[in-house]
Protein backbone atom coordinates (compact mmCIF):
# COMPACT_ATOMS: atom_id res chain seq x y z
CA UNK A 1 0.00 0.00 0.00
CA UNK A 2 0.85 3.25 -0.80
CA UNK A 3 1.73 5.61 2.57
CA UNK A 4 -0.62 8.94 2.00
CA UNK A 5 1.02 10.42 5.11
CA UNK A 6 4.47 10.59 7.03
CA UNK A 7 3.00 8.71 9.46
CA UNK A 8 2.11 6.04 7.49
CA UNK A 9 5.75 6.34 5.47
CA UNK A 10 6.86 5.27 9.41
CA UNK A 11 4.48 2.26 10.13
CA UNK A 12 5.72 1.01 6.26
CA UNK A 13 9.62 1.43 7.05
CA UNK A 14 8.88 0.29 10.68
CA UNK A 15 7.64 -2.90 8.70
CA UNK A 16 10.47 -3.29 6.56
CA UNK A 17 13.31 -3.14 9.33
CA UNK A 18 10.91 -5.37 11.75
CA UNK A 19 10.85 -7.95 8.99
CA UNK A 20 14.56 -8.24 8.77
CA UNK A 21 14.80 -8.57 12.63
CA UNK A 22 16.09 -5.52 13.72
CA UNK A 23 14.72 -4.02 16.78
CA UNK A 24 13.56 -0.33 17.93
CA UNK A 25 16.42 1.53 19.45
CA UNK A 26 14.82 3.95 21.31
CA UNK A 27 17.52 6.85 22.91
CA UNK A 28 17.20 9.98 25.04
CA UNK A 29 17.06 13.54 23.56
CA UNK A 30 20.16 14.53 25.00
CA UNK A 31 23.57 13.12 24.89
CA UNK A 32 26.96 14.93 26.19
CA UNK A 33 28.24 17.46 23.77
CA UNK A 34 31.60 15.96 24.04
CA UNK A 35 30.48 13.43 21.90
CA UNK A 36 29.58 15.99 19.20
CA UNK A 37 32.48 17.84 19.90
CA UNK A 38 34.99 15.21 18.89
CA UNK A 39 33.16 14.24 15.48
CA UNK A 40 32.27 17.92 14.43
CA UNK A 41 33.01 16.21 10.71
CA UNK A 42 30.66 13.66 10.75
CA UNK A 43 27.49 15.49 11.19
CA UNK A 44 25.79 17.31 8.64
CA UNK A 45 26.22 20.53 10.61
CA UNK A 46 28.54 21.57 13.25
CA UNK A 47 25.99 23.97 15.42
CA UNK A 48 24.88 21.67 18.02
CA UNK A 49 22.29 22.87 20.57
CA UNK A 50 23.64 22.66 24.27
CA UNK A 51 22.48 23.25 27.50
CA UNK A 52 23.75 23.10 31.32
CA UNK A 53 22.27 19.94 32.78
CA UNK A 54 21.93 20.40 36.99
CA UNK A 55 25.14 19.22 37.65
CA UNK A 56 27.10 21.38 35.15
CA UNK A 57 28.08 18.67 32.58
CA UNK A 58 27.40 20.66 29.16
CA UNK A 59 25.07 18.63 27.32
CA UNK A 60 23.44 18.59 23.32
CA UNK A 61 20.26 18.23 21.46
CA UNK A 62 21.08 15.21 19.46
CA UNK A 63 22.08 16.42 16.28
CA UNK A 64 22.63 13.16 14.89
CA UNK A 65 21.91 9.38 16.39
CA UNK A 66 24.47 7.18 14.43
CA UNK A 67 26.91 8.86 16.96
CA UNK A 68 24.81 7.85 20.17
CA UNK A 69 24.02 3.82 18.62
CA UNK A 70 28.19 3.69 18.09
CA UNK A 71 28.63 4.95 21.23
CA UNK A 72 26.92 2.96 22.83
CA UNK A 73 26.96 -0.63 21.38
CA UNK A 74 28.45 -3.76 22.88
CA UNK A 75 31.17 -5.09 20.98
CA UNK A 76 31.66 -8.37 22.44
CA UNK A 77 28.33 -9.23 21.33
CA UNK A 78 28.44 -10.26 17.58
CA UNK A 79 26.42 -8.49 15.41
CA UNK A 80 23.88 -5.61 16.62
CA UNK A 81 20.98 -4.58 14.69
CA UNK A 82 18.86 -1.84 15.26
CA UNK A 83 16.55 0.38 13.84
CA UNK A 84 15.43 4.10 14.99
CA UNK A 85 12.65 6.76 14.45
CA UNK A 86 13.96 10.03 16.32
CA UNK A 87 14.16 13.79 15.67
CA UNK A 88 17.28 15.23 15.58
CA UNK A 89 18.25 19.29 16.17
CA UNK A 90 20.37 20.42 13.70
CA UNK A 91 20.96 23.96 12.22
CA UNK A 92 18.85 24.61 8.90
CA UNK A 93 20.54 25.31 5.64
CA UNK A 94 22.33 28.91 5.49
CA UNK A 95 21.67 28.72 9.31
CA UNK A 96 18.36 30.41 10.01
CA UNK A 97 17.83 28.72 13.12
CA UNK A 98 17.83 25.46 14.60
CA UNK A 99 15.36 23.12 13.65
CA UNK A 100 13.81 19.70 14.47
CA UNK A 101 14.30 17.25 11.94
CA UNK A 102 12.24 13.65 11.81
CA UNK A 103 14.41 10.88 10.69
CA UNK A 104 14.55 7.10 10.45
CA UNK A 105 17.01 4.54 9.89
CA UNK A 106 19.32 1.62 11.21
CA UNK A 107 22.77 0.57 12.29
CA UNK A 108 24.15 -2.82 11.95
CA UNK A 109 27.17 -2.45 14.40
CA UNK A 110 29.70 -5.51 15.69
CA UNK A 111 31.24 -8.67 13.43
CA UNK A 112 29.72 -7.03 10.25
CA UNK A 113 30.24 -9.79 7.36
CA UNK A 114 29.23 -9.54 3.34
CA UNK A 115 25.81 -10.83 3.86
CA UNK A 116 25.27 -7.71 6.27
CA UNK A 117 26.27 -5.18 3.47
CA UNK A 118 24.19 -6.47 1.41
CA UNK A 119 21.30 -7.20 3.86
CA UNK A 120 21.22 -3.35 4.85
CA UNK A 121 21.39 -2.56 0.73
CA UNK A 122 18.52 -4.31 0.59
CA UNK A 123 16.52 -2.85 3.24
CA UNK A 124 17.54 0.72 1.88
CA UNK A 125 16.09 -0.02 -1.32
CA UNK A 126 13.42 -1.72 0.28
CA UNK A 127 12.67 1.59 2.40
CA UNK A 128 12.78 3.82 -0.99
CA UNK A 129 10.43 1.70 -2.58
CA UNK A 130 7.82 1.94 0.28
CA UNK A 131 7.48 5.51 -0.48
CA UNK A 132 5.59 4.37 -3.98
CA UNK A 133 7.36 6.72 -6.23
CA UNK A 134 9.46 6.44 -8.78
CA UNK A 135 13.10 5.80 -6.82
CA UNK A 136 16.64 4.96 -7.14
CA UNK A 137 19.34 3.96 -4.96
CA UNK A 138 22.95 5.11 -5.75
CA UNK A 139 25.95 2.81 -4.90
CA UNK A 140 29.72 3.68 -4.79
CA UNK A 141 32.54 2.02 -2.96
CA UNK A 142 35.10 4.85 -1.27
CA UNK A 143 37.83 1.97 -0.60
CA UNK A 144 38.27 1.37 -4.80
CA UNK A 145 38.28 5.45 -5.06
CA UNK A 146 41.04 5.41 -1.90
CA UNK A 147 42.99 2.76 -3.94
CA UNK A 148 43.32 4.61 -7.09
CA UNK A 149 43.87 7.94 -5.08
CA UNK A 150 47.11 6.14 -3.94
CA UNK A 151 47.83 4.95 -7.35
CA UNK A 152 47.48 8.47 -8.30
CA UNK A 153 50.02 9.79 -5.78
CA UNK A 154 47.30 12.43 -4.51
CA UNK A 155 48.30 14.92 -1.47
CA UNK A 156 46.03 14.88 1.54
CA UNK A 157 44.47 18.81 -0.15
CA UNK A 158 43.91 16.57 -3.73
CA UNK A 159 42.53 14.11 -2.32
CA UNK A 160 39.72 16.30 -1.01
CA UNK A 161 39.45 18.08 -3.79
CA UNK A 162 39.43 15.05 -5.73
CA UNK A 163 36.22 13.66 -3.89
CA UNK A 164 34.58 17.31 -4.57
CA UNK A 165 34.85 17.10 -8.25
CA UNK A 166 34.50 13.46 -8.46
CA UNK A 167 30.83 13.98 -6.51
CA UNK A 168 29.97 16.92 -8.98
CA UNK A 169 30.24 14.73 -11.65
CA UNK A 170 32.90 16.99 -13.21
CA UNK A 171 35.69 15.56 -15.17
CA UNK A 172 37.21 18.30 -16.79
CA UNK A 173 37.82 19.91 -13.29
CA UNK A 174 39.54 16.06 -11.82
CA UNK A 175 41.34 16.08 -15.14
CA UNK A 176 43.07 19.49 -13.93
CA UNK A 177 43.67 18.66 -10.35
CA UNK A 178 45.19 15.19 -11.42
CA UNK A 179 47.33 16.98 -13.85
CA UNK A 180 48.18 20.05 -11.02
CA UNK A 181 49.28 16.75 -8.96
CA UNK A 182 51.43 15.41 -11.91
CA UNK A 183 49.61 12.18 -12.02
CA UNK A 184 50.73 9.83 -14.70
CA UNK A 185 48.36 10.05 -17.37
CA UNK A 186 47.28 5.95 -17.64
CA UNK A 187 46.42 6.20 -13.80
CA UNK A 188 44.44 9.25 -13.88
CA UNK A 189 42.71 8.25 -17.36
CA UNK A 190 41.75 5.33 -14.79
CA UNK A 191 40.51 7.46 -12.13
CA UNK A 192 38.26 9.72 -14.33
CA UNK A 193 36.67 6.72 -16.00
CA UNK A 194 35.80 5.44 -12.64
CA UNK A 195 34.07 8.64 -11.65
CA UNK A 196 32.15 8.43 -14.80
CA UNK A 197 30.65 5.00 -13.83
CA UNK A 198 26.87 5.52 -13.88
CA UNK A 199 25.41 2.75 -14.76
CA UNK A 200 22.86 -0.29 -13.69
CA UNK A 201 24.51 -2.68 -10.96
CA UNK A 202 24.90 -5.31 -13.30
CA UNK A 203 26.55 -3.43 -15.81
CA UNK A 204 28.72 -1.46 -14.02
CA UNK A 205 30.17 -4.58 -12.32
CA UNK A 206 31.23 -5.90 -15.60
CA UNK A 207 32.98 -2.29 -16.32
CA UNK A 208 34.53 -2.60 -12.84
CA UNK A 209 36.28 -5.68 -13.53
CA UNK A 210 37.38 -4.51 -16.92
CA UNK A 211 38.50 -1.13 -16.14
CA UNK A 212 40.21 -1.98 -12.19
CA UNK A 213 41.83 -5.36 -12.73
CA UNK A 214 45.34 -5.13 -11.51
CA UNK A 215 44.64 -2.05 -10.61
CA UNK A 216 42.67 -2.71 -6.93
CA UNK A 217 42.55 -5.23 -4.70
CA UNK A 218 41.29 -8.42 -6.32
CA UNK A 219 39.27 -9.18 -2.74
CA UNK A 220 37.72 -5.88 -2.22
CA UNK A 221 36.42 -5.37 -6.59
CA UNK A 222 35.70 -9.26 -6.60
CA UNK A 223 33.56 -8.23 -3.35
CA UNK A 224 31.58 -5.40 -4.85
CA UNK A 225 31.11 -7.05 -8.30
CA UNK A 226 29.13 -9.67 -6.38
CA UNK A 227 27.63 -7.12 -4.33
CA UNK A 228 26.57 -5.02 -7.56
CA UNK A 229 25.66 -8.38 -8.92
CA UNK A 230 23.25 -9.39 -6.31
CA UNK A 231 21.45 -5.93 -5.70
CA UNK A 232 20.97 -6.29 -10.05
CA UNK A 233 19.14 -9.49 -9.66
CA UNK A 234 17.20 -8.34 -6.80
CA UNK A 235 15.95 -4.72 -7.53
CA UNK A 236 16.92 -4.69 -10.63
CA UNK A 237 17.35 -1.00 -12.28
CA UNK A 238 15.85 0.36 -9.03
CA UNK A 239 19.57 0.15 -7.33
CA UNK A 240 23.00 1.82 -9.92
CA UNK A 241 26.76 2.32 -9.18
CA UNK A 242 27.31 5.70 -9.39
CA UNK A 243 30.70 6.85 -8.45
CA UNK A 244 29.40 10.53 -7.93
CA UNK A 245 28.37 9.32 -4.38
CA UNK A 246 30.67 9.81 -2.25
CA UNK A 247 31.42 10.68 1.52
CA UNK A 248 33.92 12.20 4.18
CA UNK A 249 36.81 9.34 3.86
CA UNK A 250 37.60 10.02 6.94
CA UNK A 251 34.34 8.36 8.71
CA UNK A 252 33.13 6.24 5.21
CA UNK A 253 35.47 3.71 3.77
CA UNK A 254 33.45 1.04 1.79
CA UNK A 255 30.34 0.96 0.45
CA UNK A 256 28.57 4.13 0.46
CA UNK A 257 25.12 5.29 -1.14
CA UNK A 258 21.84 7.68 -1.38
CA UNK A 259 18.57 7.21 -2.12
CA UNK A 260 16.32 9.76 -3.96
CA UNK A 261 12.43 9.88 -4.47
CA UNK A 262 11.63 11.50 -7.80
CA UNK A 263 9.58 14.63 -6.67
CA UNK A 264 12.20 15.86 -3.80
CA UNK A 265 15.31 17.94 -5.00
CA UNK A 266 17.95 16.07 -2.68
CA UNK A 267 18.57 12.55 -1.40
CA UNK A 268 16.51 11.39 1.03
CA UNK A 269 18.65 8.22 2.14
CA UNK A 270 22.46 8.61 2.98
CA UNK A 271 24.31 5.45 4.16
CA UNK A 272 27.75 4.19 4.17
CA UNK A 273 29.96 1.59 6.24
CA UNK A 274 31.32 3.82 8.49
CA UNK A 275 34.34 1.96 9.66
CA UNK A 276 36.38 4.94 9.61
CA UNK A 277 34.30 6.34 12.59
CA UNK A 278 34.50 3.20 14.63
CA UNK A 279 38.20 3.62 14.57
CA UNK A 280 38.08 7.18 15.55
CA UNK A 281 35.64 6.05 18.35
CA UNK A 282 38.48 3.43 19.34
CA UNK A 283 35.87 0.26 18.40
CA UNK A 284 37.57 -2.04 16.72
CA UNK A 285 34.37 -4.03 14.97
CA UNK A 286 33.07 -2.70 11.82
CA UNK A 287 29.64 -0.67 10.67
CA UNK A 288 26.85 0.30 7.89
CA UNK A 289 23.99 1.93 8.67
CA UNK A 290 21.41 4.61 6.97
CA UNK A 291 18.93 7.76 7.34
CA UNK A 292 15.79 8.32 5.71
CA UNK A 293 15.40 12.00 6.08
CA UNK A 294 11.50 12.10 6.49
CA UNK A 295 10.98 15.52 6.63
CA UNK A 296 12.50 16.16 3.24
CA UNK A 297 9.43 13.21 2.01
CA UNK A 298 6.47 15.23 3.58
CA UNK A 299 6.02 17.96 1.06
CA UNK A 300 5.07 14.53 -1.48
CA UNK A 301 2.31 13.82 1.49
CA UNK A 302 0.82 16.96 1.60
CA UNK A 303 0.05 17.63 -2.01
CA UNK A 304 -1.76 13.95 -1.98
CA UNK A 305 -4.27 15.26 1.19
CA UNK A 306 -5.68 17.78 -0.46
CA UNK A 307 -8.63 18.17 2.17
CA UNK A 308 -8.63 19.46 5.61
CA UNK A 309 -12.06 17.18 6.57
CA UNK A 310 -14.27 15.30 4.92
CA UNK A 311 -17.15 17.98 5.94
CA UNK A 312 -17.72 20.96 6.46
CA UNK A 313 -20.72 21.57 8.86
CA UNK A 314 -21.71 25.30 9.09
CA UNK A 315 -24.36 26.00 11.68
CA UNK A 316 -26.54 28.94 12.53
CA UNK A 317 -25.58 31.38 15.54
CA UNK A 318 -28.55 30.79 16.95
CA UNK A 319 -28.54 26.96 17.15
CA UNK A 320 -28.74 25.14 20.34
CA UNK A 321 -25.81 23.30 21.23
CA UNK A 322 -27.49 19.76 21.27
CA UNK A 323 -29.07 20.39 17.65
CA UNK A 324 -25.40 21.11 16.50
CA UNK A 325 -23.52 17.82 18.10
CA UNK A 326 -26.57 15.99 16.98
CA UNK A 327 -26.02 17.01 12.99
CA UNK A 328 -22.45 16.37 13.32
CA UNK A 329 -22.91 13.10 14.70
CA UNK A 330 -25.01 11.83 12.11
CA UNK A 331 -22.63 13.33 9.64
CA UNK A 332 -19.30 11.91 10.65
CA UNK A 333 -21.19 8.33 10.70
CA UNK A 334 -18.82 5.93 8.81
CA UNK A 335 -15.37 7.23 10.32
CA UNK A 336 -15.69 10.80 8.26
CA UNK A 337 -13.81 14.17 9.71
CA UNK A 338 -16.60 17.11 10.55
CA UNK A 339 -15.45 20.39 11.07
CA UNK A 340 -17.92 22.16 12.77
CA UNK A 341 -17.88 26.14 12.88
CA UNK A 342 -20.32 29.43 12.36
CA UNK A 343 -18.52 30.52 9.08
CA UNK A 344 -16.97 29.20 6.41
CA UNK A 345 -13.03 29.43 7.39
CA UNK A 346 -10.92 30.83 4.45
CA UNK A 347 -8.24 28.34 2.98
CA UNK A 348 -9.61 25.33 3.62
CA UNK A 349 -10.58 22.40 1.52
CA UNK A 350 -13.66 19.68 2.25
CA UNK A 351 -15.21 16.96 0.21
CA UNK A 352 -18.58 18.57 0.98
CA UNK A 353 -19.84 21.29 3.05
CA UNK A 354 -23.53 21.05 4.94
CA UNK A 355 -25.59 24.19 6.23
CA UNK A 356 -27.62 23.57 9.79
CA UNK A 357 -30.81 24.87 8.36
CA UNK A 358 -33.36 26.52 11.43
CA UNK A 359 -35.30 23.27 11.82
CA UNK A 360 -31.68 21.28 12.78
CA UNK A 361 -31.52 19.54 9.38
CA UNK A 362 -27.96 19.56 7.29
CA UNK A 363 -28.67 20.40 4.13
CA UNK A 364 -25.49 19.91 1.62
CA UNK A 365 -24.63 22.80 -0.36
CA UNK A 366 -22.42 21.45 -2.95
CA UNK B 1 3.57 21.85 -15.20
CA UNK B 2 4.25 18.21 -16.98
CA UNK B 3 7.10 16.17 -15.37
CA UNK B 4 9.11 15.39 -18.59
CA UNK B 5 9.46 18.63 -19.82
CA UNK B 6 13.54 19.45 -19.01
CA UNK B 7 13.30 23.03 -16.72
CA UNK B 8 16.25 25.12 -18.00
CA UNK B 9 17.54 28.17 -15.65
CA UNK B 10 18.84 30.55 -18.33
CA UNK B 11 20.61 33.68 -16.30
CA UNK B 12 19.48 37.09 -17.49
CA UNK B 13 21.62 39.42 -19.15
CA UNK B 14 24.73 39.01 -22.21
CA UNK B 15 25.60 35.92 -20.90
CA UNK B 16 22.19 34.55 -20.89
CA UNK B 17 22.25 35.52 -24.55
CA UNK B 18 24.86 33.68 -25.64
CA UNK B 19 23.62 30.49 -23.69
CA UNK B 20 20.38 30.46 -25.38
CA UNK B 21 21.91 30.62 -28.63
CA UNK B 22 24.44 28.28 -27.53
CA UNK B 23 21.24 25.72 -26.77
CA UNK B 24 19.89 26.58 -30.20
CA UNK B 25 22.67 26.25 -31.89
CA UNK B 26 22.99 22.93 -30.40
CA UNK B 27 19.64 21.33 -31.23
CA UNK B 28 16.95 22.85 -28.42
CA UNK B 29 15.88 26.20 -29.85
CA UNK B 30 12.53 27.76 -28.26
CA UNK B 31 10.71 30.02 -31.15
CA UNK B 32 8.63 31.46 -27.98
CA UNK B 33 11.41 32.98 -26.20
CA UNK B 34 12.48 34.74 -29.39
CA UNK B 35 9.19 36.41 -29.37
CA UNK B 36 8.99 36.83 -25.34
CA UNK B 37 6.25 39.64 -24.83
CA UNK B 38 5.02 39.74 -21.22
CA UNK B 39 5.58 35.10 -20.71
CA UNK B 40 8.09 34.36 -18.18
CA UNK B 41 8.57 30.59 -19.00
CA UNK B 42 9.41 29.28 -22.54
CA UNK B 43 8.49 26.05 -24.11
CA UNK B 44 9.41 23.77 -27.00
CA UNK B 45 7.09 20.60 -26.81
CA UNK B 46 8.48 19.00 -29.46
CA UNK B 47 12.00 18.86 -28.09
CA UNK B 48 11.05 18.61 -24.14
CA UNK B 49 12.41 21.45 -22.97
CA UNK B 50 11.37 24.51 -21.02
CA UNK B 51 13.19 27.71 -20.10
CA UNK B 52 13.09 30.69 -18.04
CA UNK B 53 15.53 33.70 -17.19
CA UNK B 54 16.59 34.06 -13.28
CA UNK B 55 19.25 36.79 -11.94
CA UNK B 56 22.41 35.15 -12.69
CA UNK B 57 23.00 34.96 -8.90
CA UNK B 58 19.73 32.73 -8.14
CA UNK B 59 20.26 30.15 -11.37
CA UNK B 60 21.97 27.82 -9.09
CA UNK B 61 19.89 28.17 -6.33
CA UNK B 62 16.43 27.45 -8.99
CA UNK B 63 18.67 24.00 -9.87
CA UNK B 64 19.78 23.12 -6.18
CA UNK B 65 15.78 23.57 -5.17
CA UNK B 66 14.44 21.40 -8.17
CA UNK B 67 12.93 24.33 -9.32
CA UNK B 68 14.87 23.55 -12.49
CA UNK B 69 16.22 20.28 -13.46
CA UNK B 70 19.45 21.96 -15.42
CA UNK B 71 20.79 25.58 -15.78
CA UNK B 72 23.63 27.25 -16.49
CA UNK B 73 25.52 29.35 -13.79
CA UNK B 74 29.04 31.21 -13.57
CA UNK B 75 32.01 29.50 -11.95
CA UNK B 76 32.24 32.41 -9.78
CA UNK B 77 28.62 31.86 -8.44
CA UNK B 78 29.44 28.24 -7.78
CA UNK B 79 32.53 29.16 -5.82
CA UNK B 80 30.77 31.52 -3.75
CA UNK B 81 27.41 29.60 -2.63
CA UNK B 82 28.75 26.34 -2.47
CA UNK B 83 25.62 24.70 -4.19
CA UNK B 84 24.59 21.27 -3.79
CA UNK B 85 24.07 20.30 -7.43
CA UNK B 86 26.16 18.29 -10.54
CA UNK B 87 28.36 20.75 -12.87
CA UNK B 88 28.17 18.64 -15.89
CA UNK B 89 30.11 20.93 -18.39
CA UNK B 90 32.63 23.80 -19.04
CA UNK B 91 30.47 25.57 -21.61
CA UNK B 92 33.73 27.57 -22.58
CA UNK B 93 31.37 30.85 -22.33
CA UNK B 94 31.73 34.14 -20.39
CA UNK B 95 35.67 33.36 -19.98
CA UNK B 96 36.82 36.04 -17.39
CA UNK B 97 38.57 35.77 -13.97
CA UNK B 98 38.62 36.56 -10.25
CA UNK B 99 41.19 39.04 -9.24
CA UNK B 100 42.44 40.89 -6.40
CA UNK B 101 43.33 44.37 -7.54
CA UNK B 102 44.21 47.65 -6.31
CA UNK B 103 44.84 51.15 -6.80
CA UNK B 104 48.21 51.27 -8.68
CA UNK B 105 50.64 52.83 -5.95
CA UNK B 106 49.28 50.10 -2.91
CA UNK B 107 51.58 48.36 -0.96
CA UNK B 108 50.75 45.99 1.67
CA UNK B 109 51.17 46.41 4.82
CA UNK B 110 51.08 43.48 6.46
CA UNK B 111 51.40 44.61 9.55
CA UNK B 112 47.63 45.86 9.20
CA UNK B 113 44.22 44.12 8.62
CA UNK B 114 43.71 44.01 5.45
CA UNK B 115 40.46 45.76 4.59
CA UNK B 116 38.72 44.15 1.37
CA UNK B 117 35.81 44.95 -0.58
CA UNK B 118 34.01 42.17 -2.62
CA UNK B 119 30.72 40.94 -3.83
CA UNK B 120 31.90 37.25 -3.23
CA UNK B 121 32.97 37.36 1.04
CA UNK B 122 33.21 33.40 1.10
CA UNK B 123 35.39 33.51 -2.05
CA UNK B 124 37.39 36.10 -0.82
CA UNK B 125 37.74 34.63 3.11
CA UNK B 126 38.61 30.93 1.31
CA UNK B 127 41.92 32.64 -0.53
CA UNK B 128 43.26 34.83 2.45
CA UNK B 129 42.79 32.01 5.06
CA UNK B 130 44.65 29.89 2.60
CA UNK B 131 47.57 32.86 2.80
CA UNK B 132 46.82 32.73 6.45
CA UNK B 133 46.08 36.70 6.08
CA UNK B 134 43.98 38.86 8.72
CA UNK B 135 40.94 40.40 6.52
CA UNK B 136 38.23 42.73 7.09
CA UNK B 137 35.10 42.33 4.38
CA UNK B 138 33.45 44.88 3.03
CA UNK B 139 30.48 43.32 1.88
CA UNK B 140 29.28 45.16 -1.40
CA UNK B 141 26.72 44.78 -4.53
CA UNK B 142 27.89 46.70 -6.85
CA UNK B 143 30.43 49.74 -8.15
CA UNK B 144 33.05 47.34 -6.43
CA UNK B 145 36.04 49.49 -7.88
CA UNK B 146 34.92 52.85 -5.78
CA UNK B 147 35.81 51.27 -2.87
CA UNK B 148 39.71 51.90 -2.87
CA UNK B 149 39.45 55.25 -4.66
CA UNK B 150 37.37 56.72 -1.53
CA UNK B 151 39.31 55.06 0.75
CA UNK B 152 36.42 52.08 1.82
CA UNK B 153 38.85 49.37 1.55
CA UNK B 154 42.55 48.75 0.48
CA UNK B 155 41.81 46.06 -2.11
CA UNK B 156 39.11 44.55 -3.98
CA UNK B 157 38.28 40.86 -4.94
CA UNK B 158 36.04 41.07 -8.19
CA UNK B 159 35.63 39.66 -11.65
CA UNK B 160 38.30 41.09 -14.07
CA UNK B 161 36.72 40.74 -17.49
CA UNK B 162 39.35 42.84 -20.41
CA UNK B 163 40.30 44.91 -17.09
CA UNK B 164 39.49 48.35 -18.59
CA UNK B 165 37.14 49.26 -15.94
CA UNK B 166 40.17 48.97 -13.89
CA UNK B 167 42.64 51.03 -16.33
CA UNK B 168 40.57 53.61 -16.26
CA UNK B 169 39.89 54.07 -12.54
CA UNK B 170 43.85 53.82 -12.11
CA UNK B 171 43.58 50.13 -9.99
CA UNK B 172 45.42 47.07 -11.59
CA UNK B 173 45.31 43.15 -10.90
CA UNK B 174 47.59 42.12 -8.18
CA UNK B 175 46.14 38.88 -8.22
CA UNK B 176 44.64 35.95 -10.61
CA UNK B 177 42.44 33.56 -8.06
CA UNK B 178 41.50 31.59 -10.82
CA UNK B 179 39.68 31.75 -14.38
CA UNK B 180 35.66 31.82 -14.20
CA UNK B 181 33.33 30.70 -17.22
CA UNK B 182 29.69 29.48 -17.36
CA UNK B 183 29.08 25.86 -16.16
CA UNK B 184 26.23 23.69 -16.93
CA UNK B 185 24.50 22.66 -13.93
CA UNK B 186 22.01 19.78 -12.99
CA UNK B 187 20.34 19.01 -9.95
CA UNK B 188 21.18 15.58 -8.25
CA UNK B 189 17.57 14.35 -8.00
CA UNK B 190 16.37 15.86 -11.11
CA UNK B 191 19.60 14.31 -12.84
CA UNK B 192 18.32 10.79 -12.00
CA UNK B 193 15.02 11.22 -13.15
CA UNK B 194 15.79 12.45 -16.17
CA UNK B 195 19.14 11.54 -17.19
CA UNK B 196 19.07 10.28 -21.14
CA UNK B 197 17.36 13.89 -21.88
CA UNK B 198 20.15 15.90 -19.41
CA UNK B 199 23.18 13.44 -20.91
CA UNK B 200 21.65 14.20 -24.69
CA UNK B 201 21.67 17.98 -23.66
CA UNK B 202 25.21 17.85 -21.86
CA UNK B 203 26.64 15.98 -25.31
CA UNK B 204 25.11 18.37 -27.35
CA UNK B 205 26.51 21.21 -25.87
CA UNK B 206 30.06 19.39 -25.29
CA UNK B 207 30.02 18.78 -29.65
CA UNK B 208 29.83 22.50 -29.84
CA UNK B 209 32.25 23.58 -26.96
CA UNK B 210 35.20 23.72 -29.62
CA UNK B 211 33.66 26.54 -31.33
CA UNK B 212 33.34 28.50 -28.26
CA UNK B 213 37.22 28.17 -27.29
CA UNK B 214 38.14 29.09 -30.88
Amino acid sequence: MVPRTSGELHAALKEVFELAGYRRYKMSKFEEYDLYAKNKDFLVSENVLTFTDLDGRLMALKPDVTLSIVKNCRESEGVEKVYYHENVYRASEKNLGFREISQAGLECVGDVDEYCVCEVLGLAAKSLLSVGRPCELDVSHLGLLCELFDACGLSPEGRSAAVRLIGEKNPSGLKALLESENTEPRIAEKLISLSLIDDEAAEAAKKLRELLKDAVRRENLDLFAETCSFLSEEFGGTVRVDFSTVGDLSYYSGIVFKGYVDGVPSSVLSGGQYNGLMKKMRKSSRAIGFAVYLDLLEPLFETQNSFDADILLIYPPEAAPRVIYSAAKKLSAGGKSVLTVKSEPRGMMFREIYKLSAGGEAVREK
Amino acid sequence: MKNDMINIALPKGRLGDNVYEMFSRAGWRCPEIENPGRRLTFENPETGVRYFWVKPSDVAIYVEKGAADIGVAGKDILLEYSPDVYELLDTGLGRCRMAVAAPKNFREDLKKTLRVATKFPNIAKRHYSSLGRDIDIIKLNGSIELAPILGLSDVIVDIVETGATLRQNDLEVFDTLFEISARLIANKSGYRFKREKINMIKSSLSALKGENND
